[in-house]
């Protein structure tokens, strides 16, 4: 049965719900950012969410006491100016990720401490420094708005960042550590990305006037990590859905969507919604799924059946304190090839009590540990922060893990990434409104493709686009 | 014919016998726990008697061989012997796991475990000479992976309660 996220009269009384000025399909940021725009400007909206809660790929953990801990997306930072002035507009603060003290290189098993966003490994630093140059140099040549005019486009999208990275770089040290990273960032591993769709993702890492670089990209302080939002960043959207006041429908899974001149109707399992204009802001992945009359143009089909995710699991200890700090310790590491998660970070809560570690398990990592027994990769995983802080993390008061590619309506994370071929040849298709149809979402945002702020900025453009239509 | 070298390590491990048993006879996880073994590259699950798992060792520096191993003999609980191939000049390998429960003051179970190998040092003075050099780090490497172990133990918990009904064979 679908219920209304918030407490307001339900939708389902048949002749005003059933009708409306514009359905928006998604209640993640994207989703409700643009339904809170489109009722701003006078219409109705109804949001069909296909879970029973909002979010989508934002959700915040209970860890009890009135705290939370993020078992989805989580952190802003500089630059990310929509989704913080989101925050801004629906009074919710950001504190800082913890960052105090060291952080803690692991490779081959052992662990250095370090301080600053580069890991302490001479051997592969000039490899880094080499990678890290070239990468500056290329996304300045990618155009945001259409990375397949690029020069060279075709060449740059033929390659995967791996085999690049591998042609330009004499060790395995650069590629290593771009692993890592990726590991999180794309759930997935350089040689699953096409170089030209990765050049235009750091390219992103930015905003108008201030370009993208793989350095913010990656940074706690000054960069991506910096901070994170009070009570969760799922706050976020279950704020927007009890502002939109009864408009958000929840357990409403969106089967099909039939259009023609004169309008559109959306059909879930318990009714169809008739309206003006639809607002698409699911994974592009699921939108391919989606039962369309007419059908989609085949180029947009193609795409969005290839913008596919990355795998993706958080995996989360919690402990009565965070007992490394007092050991001069951020919690943050970094692993080279070969451990069980790629990154983790201090995820404790503002009050710092009680202490969580959060361990990343993406792309080769997922692989070797998502299908072994429960233990197992529990077992992995706390040995991976012991490296790190010691084997105080052997023994956590509670564990936990989200595993984003057994969650129905998102089926991996946590973005979707393009391999080699598919933005040249159909890259001019991701925003192409269908008729009625307009598509939001963070992997439909220039600037920071894939985060939370891509997601809140591609839901307001597209409402100011529906709304344009429509005045 | 050179005479046997055995080396043994001793060590108390503050985890239950049934648990140690288990991953020890878990001929796939070897990499996870053994200081050394960089890789199992084949493997039949729990140890069977006759079957045979292979490993990518780490010998010196970055120096690696790859080695197999038979199972010969299993006393549950007790004690397992298995002889391997691929760590010339040293012949005859043999590794026993031995294992006797404890019961600590406070109630808790823990397991004595006892590692050792057996060989016999090949190419004469040269390989005696080898030997000699390379039994203390392998003292060490027994004690850090009987470490391990028990870290590793401790770190999944109690696997008794764990649900594992996600799991599924890759
Ligand atoms: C583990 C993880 C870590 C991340 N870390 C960060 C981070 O630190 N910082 C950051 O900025 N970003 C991070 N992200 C990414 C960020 O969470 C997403 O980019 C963002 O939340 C996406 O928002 P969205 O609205 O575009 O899509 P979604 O959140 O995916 O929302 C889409 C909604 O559509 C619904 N839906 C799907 N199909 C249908 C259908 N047929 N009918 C009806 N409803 C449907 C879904 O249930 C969902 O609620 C992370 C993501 C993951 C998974």
């Amino acid at each position: 049965m679908p219920s209304s996220a918030s407490t307001a009269s339900s939708p389902a009384s048949p002749a005003s719900a059933r009708n409306t000025d514009v359905v928006v399909i998604g209640a993640g940021l994207a989703g409700l950012t643009a339904a809170r725009r489109l009722v701003a400007a006078g219409h109705s909206v109804t949001v069909l969410e296909a879970r029973d809660r909002v979010g989508g790929r934002t959700l915040n953990h209970d860890l009890g006491d009135g705290q939370v801990v993020e078992a989805g997306g989580q952190f802003v930072g500089p630059t990310q100016n929509h989704v913080l002035a989101l925050a801004d507009e629906l009074g919710i603060d950001t504190f800082p990720a913890y960052d105090e003290g060291a952080a803690v290189y692991v490779h081959g098993g052992r662990g250095t401490r370090y301080t600053g966003d580069i890991p302490p490994d001479l051997l592969a630093l000039p490899d880094i420094g080499v990678t890290m140059a070239r990468i500056a140099r290329l996304t300045r040549q990618v155009p945001l708005h259409a990375p397949w005019e690029a020069r060279h486009a075709r060449r740059l999208d033929a390659l995967t960042l791996d085999s690049w990275i591998r042609r330009t770089t004499l060790g395995t040290g650069g590629l290593d550590l771009m692993n890592a990273f990726l590991g999180s960032a794309y759930g997935a591993t350089a040689a699953d990305a096409s170089l030209l769709f990765s050049l235009h993702y750091i390219a992103g890492m930015g905003s108008e006037g201030v370009p993208g670089t793989l350095e913010r990209g990656i940074g706690t302080k000054d960069g991506a990590q910096e901070r994170r939002f009070v009570g969760g960043s799922q706050r976020l959207s279950t704020t927007m859905a009890e502002q939109l006041d009864g408009r958000v429908v929840l357990g409403s899974p969106v089967r099909a969507v039939e259009q023609d001149g004169r309008g559109v109707t959306v059909r879930t399992d318990s009714g169809a919604w008739t309206c003006r204009r639809v607002v698409v802001a699911v994974p592009p992945a699921l939108a391919a799924r989606i039962h369309w009359s007419p059908l989609l143009p085949p180029e947009q089909d193609a795409l969005f059946s290839r913008l596919t995710f990355g795998r993706l699991m958080k995996c989360e200890a919690v402990y009565d304190e965070p007992f490394w700090r007092g050991d001069g310790l951020s919690g943050q590491g970094v692993f080279r090839a070969g451990s069980s998660v790629c990154s983790m970070f201090d995820n404790s809560p503002p009050s710092g009590k009680p202490g969580v570690l959060m361990g990343f398990l993406g792309g080769r990592q997922w692989r070797a540990w998502a299908h072994r027994p429960a233990h197992e990769r529990r077992g992995a995983v706390l040995r991976a922060f012991a490296q790190v802080v010691g084997r105080g993390a052997l023994r956590p008061a509670d564990y936990f893990e989200q595993d984003w590619t057994t969650e129905g309506w998102t089926r991996g994370g946590p973005t979707a990434i393009a391999a080699p071929g598919v933005l040249t040849d159909l890259g001019a298709w991701r925003d192409r409104p269908f008729g009625r149809v307009h598509w939001a979402g963070a992997e439909h945002a220039d600037y920071w493709n894939g985060y939370m702020d891509g997601a809140v900025r591609s839901g307001r453009d597209t409402a100011r686009a529906v709304i344009e239509q429509e005045s | 014919m050179a005479a046997v070298t055995e080396v043994t390590e001793r060590a108390v491990l503050a985890v239950p016998l049934r648990r140690v048993w288990e991953v020890t006879s878990a001929t796939d996880r070897y990499a996870e726990w053994v200081h050394g073994v960089l890789e199992v590259t084949a493997h039949h699950g729990t140890a069977e008697v006759g079957r045979t798992y292979s490993e990518c060792n780490r010998t010196v520096g970055p120096l690696t061989t790859r080695s197999t191993w038979t199972v010969r003999e299993i006393d549950p609980l007790r004690r397992r012997v298995d002889s391997g191939t691929g760590f010339e000049p040293m012949h005859g390998m043999t590794n026993i796991f031995e294992f006797r429960r404890l019961t600590f003051d406070d109630g808790t179970e823990g397991t004595e475990m006892t590692y050792s190998v057996r060989y016999r040092p090949g190419l004469g003075i040269v390989g005696r000479t080898i030997d000699k050099l390379q039994q203390p780090g392998l003292r060490k490497a027994f004690q850090t992976s009987m470490r391990n172990l028990e870290d590793l133990i401790v770190a999944e918990g109690d696997v008794a309660a764990d649900d594992d009904s996600g799991a599924t064979t890759p």
